[in-house]
């Protein structure tokens, strides 16, 4: 299925690769590196491009292309989804996905391939399963391990696989039994110039931490279920509960998972949590630009939004920015041409503003288009759809568990159109 | 190499291994194994020290067997005899007390690629398959097709393929999968693993203890199985429910495919499979990962090709975003003009309309093309947004908007006018050839409506020393000859310079060529030149709808959730050559339902068997006029239905699509309402009056009344017309919101 894997960096440096059946000379990225030069900008290099014998899918993640080759027909979601599963395995063991972090624990990276894939198929990908045949690398462990030369592989075998129920590993015990949820939601919404909204939806997730002994069976239920759209669910949840009444119901896997995905959509009214007055604008003549920014709370639910991060993506012959910000601090990079303002909590009594003067290059023309503004903002205790945990019950053990509900409202791709 | 002093560094970690002192502190022997692997890693050749390293490979720590394990796969192939040396060290591994171990050992000795390896690892192979650990079966079964790859010429080990088939039973579902996967490489010339009804049925019950990337796969190796009974249909069906909803999009999309492939025969359970996977397909259009959002994007794309109406009320999903990757914005643009329909006309229109300007110029090209295909059903509010897009004044977009006229009116005859008024007026000219050529085509074809035209061509004529481009010159010359044809008092003298000049002076030889061809013909004379060169001024075939003609399931299905789509092709040869392994039970599928496709094909065409009407050159009003008070009226009927509520311009097209010409409409609602249409059927003209709310003829007050005259009389063409073609109730009813539906009587 996948033949092999190659990573390459932004530079076009080939820097790792994996064959798990014969092995592919380096050439055949040769394709890759043609249609990297075609795209111009990293991002626009096409997931899948085809070659005289192979397909070579990719995926572009933190600054790291994954590029595998397939020589037989096979769904495309399913290699993307793989290799988006290889970069978080990375991420999940080394706390970040780089260049550097992988040539650091190369030793790993090669266990984890190994066991991910065998003869191009996937083998073990689930973290808790995956943990349990190679222990993560900590700096307490490395040591541990130089003093007494002991390895980071596990000597068991995992038990998951063995247990009826193929997702949670037997006898497990805990002091603290606990369960808590944190329901995150993310705001995807694109704003036009009056700020009328052009498109906007809500991705949600309900990501779970539960440690309880033995094998508790858990029942969520929410005040208004009728809001989800359309919901996905980890393969624990009862789907049959659900479609006649509502409610999740489950046997947890051990750890932290993603209990559901769901999603509201345009049909459903989606609150705005900030509104933006700005004005770009160029002088015909000068070779300069005004530009004012002001961001006000709109629908907030009276909590307050922090972490308020306002991009801005500047036309090329923007060379500086000479601004005044009342609140928080503007950095613009002339070689991206980004210019990002860190405004943090939002005043609502006390609107924060940016505002002054851009210089242009002299003699280029006026640039066409306007650049769009991209919001970044976090709420807490505030899932921005009104969803609500209603109660969690639990059977099958007797113990009381430590029960808990967070919610988080963040933007996902929340962008204003200039 | 590129590594200069390679030899020195492998020379220097020889000597660290083979050093006593080193091998008694197992930390500082695995850190010189771990820079072994380093170098190798990074392409410097280490095989020179295979043999310290298969030393190291006799130790209880499993990482390091890990490390040399990985070692000696990678350069086994190139040093066989040393390699077997290790294979003594790796058969003793293979009965370790730790399964991990066993699973590890096995699992490398398969990864050997090198001749000769079959003798040494078939009976671990074969013990590893009865393992008690189900980590070390895995290992195993997989080995098998390892093993069989390694002498992919020799006969099929029977014994081996049975012990698979009966581990399909095992209570692992890793080692279920992968026997299928196994047998699928070693039966590959056979056609692939065999899935009769209890192995499916015995898959089916074990899909929900499988991960996702099994479920996919036996998904996908289902396909084969074709239930005996409509019973046993439903009851897969209802099984695999579910899994249509997956969190994940790979599984989803795979049993949407099983769906459609299975249900072939109901088209409405396919239907409401695709109906009720729009939600995930359309949740992986907005996934976090850009990768994702693409090929969600295409999955949406094939499906819309048979259900345009399944995403119309999501439009607003598929807009753009300022930072997503040109692939993605140029799908999301194709799956736009696709939905468009009555309610998101305006706002989709306007959308587009923001791209146009976008710093990629190609993106801004693909925008405004997109507006002309959308031109085709919307004339009016189109041409409004492209004509306003001239008064930019780039270049870029100037070209393409010249380029989109051009193929709008040849698809769409009826806003011939407005295009031509447009480009009459329009002061910019296209800088590029492709632009030029389509100005130069728009002057020739339609000089006789652009008052301008001759001395927009004049002064193209007078820049031909510095024209650089052949097929400028080339389709200058045809749109000259063209324009003469029609304007000939004020093309003459322009003419006679071009032609003189790409005869006498031009070193192109095609364009010489043409030149002298065109001289040639116009001493003929002229109407021997007109009929030479002038055609027909607009698409003959009228696939005025086709965009949004419901394809058959049948015609993609087979490439749903395969690479070829994302890849930019339909059928590519390796889905040929992977696929044909496939092929005869699909055609015996296919022999068994030969009616499958009938039911969605669309009802104008089985009519147009019986009488064949054809459109023919067009009347001109006053011959219609005249023709209409000369006839008899040969037949008149009541309909029993009201007029169609559509815009002029769709019922146009409408009609045209069943091979029946429009000549003149009363406008809106205007009472009594008529319409007067004519069509040509074997050597007849056949000539017609549709009416509403006249008082004097009686009952169509409420229901339309067709009289039909015709030129010369043939019975049985009049009795075929009103029954089969008018009465294609043009009835433009909502169904789905976006699709036109023609209800047959």
């Amino acid at each position: 299925m996948i033949h092999s894997l190659f990573l390459i960096n932004n530079a076009g440096d080939l820097f790792l690769e994996k064959h798990w059946k014969s092995v592919i000379s380096r050439s055949v990225c040769d394709y890759f590196f043609e249609a990297r030069e075609k795209a111009v900008e990293p991002d626009n290099v096409p997931p899948v491009i085809r070659t005289p014998h192979h397909y070579l899918i990719n995926i572009y993640r933190e600054k790291i292309f994954f590029v595998s080759v397939i020589q037989t027909e096979v769904p495309p979601l399913f290699v993307i989804e793989f290799l988006h599963r290889v970069a978080e395995t990375f991420q999940d063991y080394f706390g970040e996905c780089s260049e550097s972090t992988i040539k650091d624990n190369v030793v790993i990276v090669y266990e984890l391939l190994e066991e991910m894939l065998d003869n191009g198929f996937p083998l073990a990908t689930e973290s808790n399963i995956l943990k349990e045949l190679i222990r993560p690398p900590t700096i307490l462990r490395s040591m541990v391990n130089t003093i007494t030369g002991s390895s980071n592989v596990g000597e068991t075998l995992p038990t998951g696989q063995l247990s009826t129920i193929p997702w949670r590993r037997a006898g497990v015990k805990y002091t603290n039994n606990e369960a808590y949820f944190d329901v995150v939601e993310e705001i995807d919404a694109i704003l036009d110039k009056s700020g009328t909204t052009v498109f906007a939806e809500i991705q949600g997730v309900i990501d779970a931490c539960v440690k309880l002994s033995g094998m508790p069976d858990l029942t969520l239920s929410f005040m208004n279920p009728r809001l989800l759209d359309d919901v996905s669910f980890h393969p624990c949840v009862r789907y049959k509960r659900w479609e006649s009444e509502r409610v999740i119901s489950f046997v947890p896997p051990d750890g932290n998972f993603q209990l559901m995905s769901y999603h509201i959509s345009a049909q459903n009214l989606v609150a705005i949590p900030v509104y933006v007055k700005q004005n770009i604008s160029f002088f015909e003549t000068g070779s300069s630009g005004r530009l004012d920014i002001t961001v006000g709370p709109k629908q907030t639910m009276g909590k307050t939004v922090e972490g308020l991060v306002v991009t801005v993506h500047m036309p090329k012959v923007v060379l500086s920015a000479n601004l005044n910000a009342t609140q928080g601090t503007y950095n613009y990079d002339p070689v991206t041409k980004i210019l990002v303002w860190d405004i943090g909590k939002l005043n609502p009594q006390k609107l924060p503003n940016l505002k002054g003067s851009l210089s242009l290059q002299s003699g280029a023309p006026k640039p066409e288009e306007n650049p769009s503004l991209n919001i970044d903002l976090k709420i807490q205790q505030l899932a921005i759809s009104g969803l609500k945990v209603n109660r969690l019950d639990m059977y099958g053990e007797k113990y009381k568990p430590f029960k808990g509900v967070k919610y988080v409202t963040k933007a996902g791709k929340f962008q204003v159109r200039t | 190499m590129p590594y200069l002093g390679s030899e020195e560094v492998v020379k220097e970690l020889r000597r660290a291994l083979s050093n006593p002192n080193v091998q008694a502190d197992r930390l500082r022997y695995k850190n010189y194994i771990t820079k072994v692997i380093r170098y190798m890693t990074q392409g410097l050749d280490v095989s020179a020290l295979f043999m310290d390293m298969v030393k190291a490979s006799a130790t209880v720590d499993i990482v390091q067997k890990k490390l040399v394990y990985l070692y000696m796969c990678t350069y086994a192939s190139d040093k066989p005899d040393l390699a077997l040396l290790a294979i003594n060290t790796l058969r003793k591994d293979c009965a370790d007390p730790n399964p991990m171990v066993r699973g590890l050992a096995l699992r490398n000795m398969c990864n050997f690629r090198m001749p000769g390896m079959t003798e040494y690892i078939e009976q671990p192979i074969v013990a590893g398959l009865r393992d008690k650990a189900s980590y070390v079966r895995r290992v195993a079964v997989l080995g098998c097709a390892k093993m069989h790859s390694l002498q992919p010429n020799t006969e099929i080990d029977g014994t081996i393929v049975n012990e698979l088939y009966a581990l399909l039973r095992d209570p692992d579902p890793v080692v279920v999968v992968n026997c299928l996967r196994a047998l699928e490489e070693i039966l590959k010339d056979e056609g692939g693993v065999v899935i009769n009804k209890p192995i499916a049925h015995h898959l089916l019950n074990r899909m929900k203890d499988l991960d996702s990337w099994a479920q996919s796969e036996v998904l996908t190796f289902l396909l084969r199985y074709r239930p005996r009974s409509d019973d046993e249909l439903f009851d897969i069906l209802s099984l695999l429910d579910a899994f249509l909803l997956s969190s994940h999009a790979h599984v989803a999309v795979a049993t949407l495919r099983l769906f459609l492939h299975l249900a072939s025969a109901h088209p409405t359970v396919q239907a409401d499979a695709l109906l009720r996977t729009s939600a995930p397909l359309l949740a992986t259009c907005g996934a976090a990962s850009r990768e994702l959002r693409f090929a969600g994007l295409c999955h949406v794309q094939q499906v819309m090709r048979s259900q345009p109406g399944l995403f119309g009320t999501h439009y607003k999903r598929f807009f753009c975003g300022y930072s997503e990757p040109s692939y993605i914005k140029f799908r999301k643009m194709e799956i736009l003009v696709e939905l468009v329909n009555d309610e998101n006309v305006a706002l989709v229109l306007e959308e587009l309309r923001s791209y146009c300007t976008d710093v990629s110029p190609e993106l801004a090209q693909a925008a405004i093309a997109a507006i002309g295909r959308i031109a085709r059903t919307y004339s009016e509010k189109c041409l409004d947004i492209l004509t306003g897009l001239l008064g930019l004044k780039q270049d870029h977009i100037t070209s393409a908007v010249i380029q989109t006229f051009r193929d709008l009116v040849w698809f769409c005859p009826q806003s011939t006018a407005a295009v031509c008024q447009t480009v009459g007026a329009c002061v910019d000219s296209p800088q590029d050839s492709e632009g030029k050529q389509a100005l130069l085509w728009l002057l020739g074809e339609h000089g006789d409506q652009i008052s301008s035209a001759p001395y927009v061509m004049e002064g193209y004529i007078d820049g031909l020393k510095t024209e650089l481009s052949s097929a400028v010159k080339m389709e200058l010359l045809t749109a000259a000859v063209k324009m003469f044809l029609c304007r000939p008092a004020e093309t003459q003298d322009m003419l006679g310079r071009l032609l003189h000049y790409c005869i006498e002076e031009e070193s192109d030889v095609c364009v010489r060529d043409r030149a002298l061809l065109y001289y040639r013909l116009l001493q003929r004379g002229v109407e021997e030149t007109r009929k030479v060169v002038t055609g027909p001024k607009s698409d003959p075939s009228m696939s005025v709808l086709t965009g949004r003609q419901e394809e058959p399931i049948s015609e993609w299905d087979s490439t749903f959730n395969t690479l070829g789509p994302l890849a930019g092709c339909d059928l590519c040869p390796q889905t040929a050559a992977t696929s044909a392994a496939d092929q005869p039970s699909c055609r015996a599928e296919n022999e068994l339902l030969p009616e499958s496709t009938d039911v969605t094909l669309s009802s104008p065409d089985d009519a147009e068997e019986e009488i064949s009407l054809s459109l023919g050159p067009p009347l001109s009003h006053e011959t219609f006029e005249k023709m209409w008070l000369d006839l008899e009226t040969l037949h008149r009927q009541t309909l029993g239905f009201p007029r169609p509520r559509a815009a002029p311009d769709t019922l146009q097209a409408a009609l045209q699509l069943v091979k029946i010409q429009t000549l003149a409409f009363t406008p809106g609602d205007t009472v009594p309402w008529k319409a007067y249409i004519y069509t040509r059927s074997t050597e007849t003209l056949i000539l017609a009056e549709l009416l509403q709310g006249d008082q004097q003829a009686p009952g169509s007050d409420e229901s339309l009344v067709v009289s039909v005259k015709q030129q010369p009389v043939n019975q049985h063409a009049i009795r075929g017309f009103p029954s089969r073609s008018v009465v294609y109730r043009v009835c433009f009813s909502q169904v789905n919101q976006t699709n036109y539906t023609f209800v047959v009587f």
